[in-house]
């Protein structure tokens, strides 16, 4: 460390950020090209050498691979021009994409568009590809919560600034729950903690607030397993998924056969994705089938409609084994250490709070996610980052390192 | 490491930021390796219970043939139009999006399409289809063929991943209108399959030794291979012996089934499939049975009165090795019915309790031997020192007092020594010679030399051993004391004594061979079903002595001479009465044998039919064959017996001049 602060020329990229970016980026098209090519007779080659260029291009670009990739590129250069410019003038613009965040959220409440299969309003169609504005959202608000987090110390100590921090969570935190999208309004809230935390909030405040949000889960909890069903905050898709979390019995105690009949085939089918994901999981042993030789995608146990995006890691973990797991953890881990380094090398308060936003985020995703597909959290929609397919995800993740890149950039500037 | 530059610092809030991103990263690392290396075991066994169908292919049947290699038992091409579901998904999809669905809701507007109801509706769009295309292919068949609704349902639900036998069992021309005009489709198959025949036949509804052969029933019980524990095991439909030599021989016949492991998607459709166990054919059971001598004895019984309600046997036997040569029963079945569903009236006819046509009476049947039995009571009053010339007057009747009860008699009155008592049956000269001179304990003793009450020890204890009485102790079966008048009654087959047709053929082959005592032969041995080896992979022997019955060899002679006399002797004076046996005659071959005819009682002591016999063999100089005929209900032995023992040994003659 001596000689880096004492060389003049230092490195401006952080390489092992980048480094293990590459790797997940390589693995998140490698297999979501295995998760969504498994009916294909002809390979790609085979396609490549027997069609003109037009016709192959055509027939290639609407693939989840290709379109993955292109978000890759798409948020590389994004990340790139986000460290254009000292994330300090960024951040005068945050208040501005917070509102234009907030915007898209409440115009997805109108003209979003959804899987159909529980009514969820989660995604804006432009076209070309369908926009996911509660990512966008995550980052907008850390964004902003770190430029109002980055005044001084002793203004946090006020509770008028404290609600007003609380009242900026709180309005995304709202809008997404409407979607509905539980797991993604819940993720702002570690978001929320860590950085206030970190920023030097009074921990009597943070106490308050953990304690509230504690007491509602618990509250909210109680009511899904043991209330009747008359009266339920959640949509029943929301209900049954934490149901299956908790392994309750779906059906009422004193219904009819018909209902416990009903309710048992409910059962059945909702827990079927983490039974399969986890069945993917732990049939994938020490070292895997091997790339592209996953039995459970390719006979439909795993559900070829989440494959590729919620549950792409139980495709990486049975193709690739425990050292496949390995691997993705540890990438994740580079990526998550480096942050924090450059949050403890950093010399200004907003470029820490940036970096402990990011780490938190992405470090909020990755448990969740992995969580879920080995049944350790309960099944929600949150992305893996990077590696799920998504282009709104790609594009936020790429975008958060790239702040998290500018942070590094810029750490000893005036 | 780059964490403990930070640690380092001692900056405290990314400190515990840090472990707490470790920590995170190391509870998902320890569930990793729990579920990935720990657990891995039972996930690989959940991925292969769920996706493999293990399914049992029975292996090819082995035949069972005749000595002289004509296949009693065989397996034909059995073809079957198969349809293959995982190919009609599209067609079910179709159906129900295009048809099936706009139909209901056009039908039914108001109602709210629930899942329930769509999955109804499913069931029904993929019913259609099917049956149209069953309908389709039966049509080019001409084969009309209804498909239940609920059968089809239970494969569906049960065996998706197998191909659905749309129609089975096609004739050549059949096959051949399919070939031709059946639409090419990669969901339909016509596919062969061996299966069970009985080619041989002895009148127009009975296959060739059919109660000896025996006969297939279907099998599903359970699993018996236990490497497939581990799968869902799915069956093909199998047959076991459930009767005979097929189920005597059951696990030598049926082989080793194989298993073919069908992987399935998450619908539970085929995706493919490969053998994980070779089927292991079946072996090939080898009889004594000569095919043409058992036609003969089928034929002989199918042609006595009206032929379908003759109750009888006939054992044909080797007197020189105890090889069964044929063993007929009637009334005669064919064993090919029951390889499809037999109908409630056939299966009443089956089941007649009066006919029992199941029943192999040639190897079960227990008959009280009548005067057949004066073969045992005359060489013990020999061996008691009967003079065989001494003469015997007869009043035509015997009775132990004056007074007392009376057997009467056939033969009439009249002088008689041994060969004439013996030809013309006379039932006072053997119970007189057999209750004062022989007595209980030499005849039940001679009798026990010959084998009776005993089993024959037959291959496969495919027999009954019958009832002898005990003369040790000289009890009753019923535990009652034994009189004299049983004595009387075991003089002449009577009484307390059963004998099965197996049982007289191996005693009357120790009387034509010099007293060599057989155990009777039915299998000769098991081999492969590939012709090229030669090695048997099991040889029953031939010529197995249980022992010799121990009799002077000129008490044995004088009987022989004494059953020629049965066939051969005619009275020099009037009326010429010829001996009891005359209808056995055979020009060609001398034939010597024994008639007896046993009253049968029914439960209340009241007559209810004749048990009819003939014991022989031929030829008289050097015996080589041994012919039982025995017949329920029948009139008299000579009447009834000795004209089926003459077709017989008509055939045999054939048989001899040809071969």
């Amino acid at each position: 460390m001596f000689e880096a602060h004492l060389n003049e020329r230092e490195s401006r990229i952080e390489w092992p950020l980048w480094v293990a970016i590459a790797g997940l980026m390589l693995m998140g098209s490698a297999f979501i090209f295995s998760a969504t090519s498994t009916n294909e007779t002809i390979s790609l080659w085979q396609r490549f050498r027997d069609s003109t260029w037009e016709s192959f291009l055509t027939w290639l670009i609407p693939k989840a691979y290709s379109k993955q990739v292109i978000a890759y590129g798409l948020g590389l250069f994004l990340a790139a021009a986000v460290c254009l410019v000292d994330y300090h003038r960024l951040a005068r613009w945050s208040l501005v994409i917070y509102w234009f965040s907030i915007l898209l959220l409440v115009l997805v409440l109108f003209i979003g568009v959804g899987a159909k299969s529980w009514g969820a309003k989660r995604w804006l169609d432009l076209g070309f590809f369908n926009f996911q504005p509660s990512e966008f959202a995550k980052l907008a608000f850390l964004l902003a919560l770190a430029n109002s987090l980055s005044r001084p110390v002793e203004e946090l100590r006020l509770p008028g600034v404290f609600f007003k921090m609380l009242a900026m969570g709180a309005l995304p935190f709202l809008l997404i729950l409407k979607e509905p999208d539980l797991g993604s309004a819940l993720v702002l809230l570690p978001i929320a903690l860590v950085m206030m935390f970190v920023a030097g909030v009074p921990p009597i405040f943070l106490k308050r607030l953990v304690g509230g949000a504690g007491a509602l889960l618990v509250l909210l909890l109680a009511d899904i397993l043991f209330a009747p069903m008359k009266w339920q905050p959640l949509e029943e898709y929301q209900r049954d998924r934490l149901l299956v979390y908790f392994g309750r019995d779906f059906a009422p105690p004193n219904g009819t056969d018909e209902e416990r009949k009903s309710a048992f085939k409910r059962q059945r089918d909702r827990s079927r994705n983490i039974e399969q994901a986890l069945i993917s999981v732990g049939s994938g042993g020490l070292i895997g089938k091997g790339w592209g030789r996953g039995t459970q995608n390719a006979l439909g146990y795993l559900p070829s409609a989440v494959a590729h995006n919620d549950f792409i890691f139980s495709v990486i973990a049975e193709e690739k084994g425990f050292l496949g797991s390995v691997i993705v953890l540890t990438l994740y881990t580079v990526i998550l250490f480096t942050g924090i380094k450059i949050a403890g090398q950093t010399r200004h308060r907003l470029g820490r709070l940036l970096a402990v936003g990011v780490v938190t985020m992405l470090f909020s995703h990755v448990f969740i996610n992995i969580g879920m597909n080995i049944r350790l959290m309960p099944v929600t929609g949150i992305p893996l980052p990077l590696l799920s397919y998504g282009g709104t995800s790609v594009l936020c993740s790429l975008i958060a390192i790239g702040i998290l890149q500018n942070v590094y950039i810029y750490r000893r500037s005036y | 490491m780059l964490i403990f530059d930070q640690l380092r610092k001692g900056d405290r809030d990314l400190q515990l930021l840090a472990v707490g991103v470790l920590g995170g990263m190391g509870i998902l690392l320890a569930s990793l390796w729990y579920l990935q290396v720990i657990s891995a075991k039972r996930y690989r066994a959940d991925l292969q219970g769920q996706s493999f169908r293990a399914v049992r292919v029975p292996a090819t049947r082995g035949k069972i043939l005749d000595r002289n290699g004509h296949a009693l038992a065989d397996n034909r091409p059995c073809y079957n139009v198969n349809l293959y579901l995982e190919e009609l998904r599209r067609d079910f999809f179709f159906h129900y999006t295009n048809r099936v669905k706009p139909g209901f809701v056009q039908a039914n507007p108001k109602t709210k399409l629930t899942r329930a109801v769509t999955d109804e509706l499913q069931r029904q769009a993929r019913h259609q289809v099917v049956s149209n295309y069953l309908a389709h292919v039966s049509g080019v068949i001409q084969q009309p063929r209804l498909l239940l609704e609920k059968e089809f349902h239970r494969h569906y639900d049960q065996k998706r991943s197998l191909p659905l036998p749309l129609l089975t069992d096609l004739s050549f021309q059949q096959v051949a209108m399919f070939a031709e005009k059946a639409p090419n489709l990669s969901s339909l198959a016509l596919e062969a399959q061996p299966l069970r025949v009985y080619r041989h036949k002895s009148a127009s509804h009975a296959s060739a030794a059919a109660h000896l052969v025996g006969h297939l029933e279907k099998y599903d019980s359970t699993n018996d291979n236990e490497l497939a524990t581990q799968f869902r095991l799915l069956r093909l439909p199998d047959y076991r012996g459930s009767k005979g030599i097929e189920k005597a021989f059951d696990s030598e016949l049926r082989g080793k089934p194989g298993i073919k492991l069908v992987l399935v998607n998450s619908m539970q459709y085929r995706q493919s499939e490969e053998m994980w166990i070779e089927p292991e054919p079946g072996q090939n059971v080898v009889l004594t049975i000569d095919l043409a001598i058992q036609q003969a004895a089928e034929r002989a019984l199918a042609a006595y009165r009206d032929g379908a309600s003759t109750r009888g046997a006939v054992v044909v036997m080797d007197a020189n090795n105890g090889d069964i040569l044929a063993a007929a029963s009637s009334p005669a079945i064919d064993s090919n019915e029951f390889m499809s569903s037999l109908s409630p009236d056939r299966w009443a006819a089956m089941k007649d309790e009066n006919l029992l046509p199941l029943f192999n009476r040639a190897l079960y049947g227990t008959y009280q031997p009548g005067s057949t039995f004066k073969i045992i009571t005359g060489l013990a009053c020999l061996e008691a020192g009967l003079n065989p010339d001494e003469t015997f007057q007869s009043k035509g009747y015997f009775q132990l007092r004056p007074r007392g009860r009376q057997w009467r008699d056939t033969a009439g009155e009249g002088a008689f020594n041994f060969r004439r008592a013996f030809c013309y049956s006379s039932n006072p000269y053997f119970q007189s010679n057999g209750v004062f001179r022989a007595g209980p304990q030499r005849i039940m003793e001679m009798g026990q030399r010959f084998g009776l009450g005993e089993p024959t020890g037959v291959t496969k204890n495919l027999e009954a051993k019958g009832y002898y009485p005990n003369h040790e102790d000289l009890r009753k079966k019923d535990g009652g004391r034994w009189m004299p008048g049983d004595t009387a009654n075991l003089c002449i087959g009577q009484g307390e004594l059963t004998v099965t047709p197996l049982q007289m053929a191996v005693l009357t082959a120790a009387v034509a061979n010099g007293g060599k005592l057989w155990q009777p032969r039915l299998v000769a041995r098991v081999e492969r079903q590939e012709s090229d080896s030669k090695h048997p992979v099991v040889e029953y022997p031939a010529g197995q002595l249980r022992g010799a019955a121990l009799v002077n060899p000129q008490h044995l002679a004088l009987v022989r001479q004494a059953m020629l006399d049965d066939v051969e002797y005619r009275d020099p004076l009037p009326p010429y009465r010829r001996a009891t046996g005359y209808k056995a005659f055979v020009k060609g071959m001398r034939v010597c044998g024994k008639t007896g005819t046993a009253q049968v009682f029914d439960e209340h002591g009241q007559l209810k039919e004749y048990t009819t016999w003939f014991v022989s063999f031929a030829p008289f100089e050097s015996p080589r064959y041994v012919v039982v005929v025995v017949i329920e209900g029948g009139g008299s032995g000579g009447g009834d017996c000795c004209p089926i023992a003459e077709v017989v040994y008509q055939a045999l003659l054939k048989i001899d001049a040809a071969g």
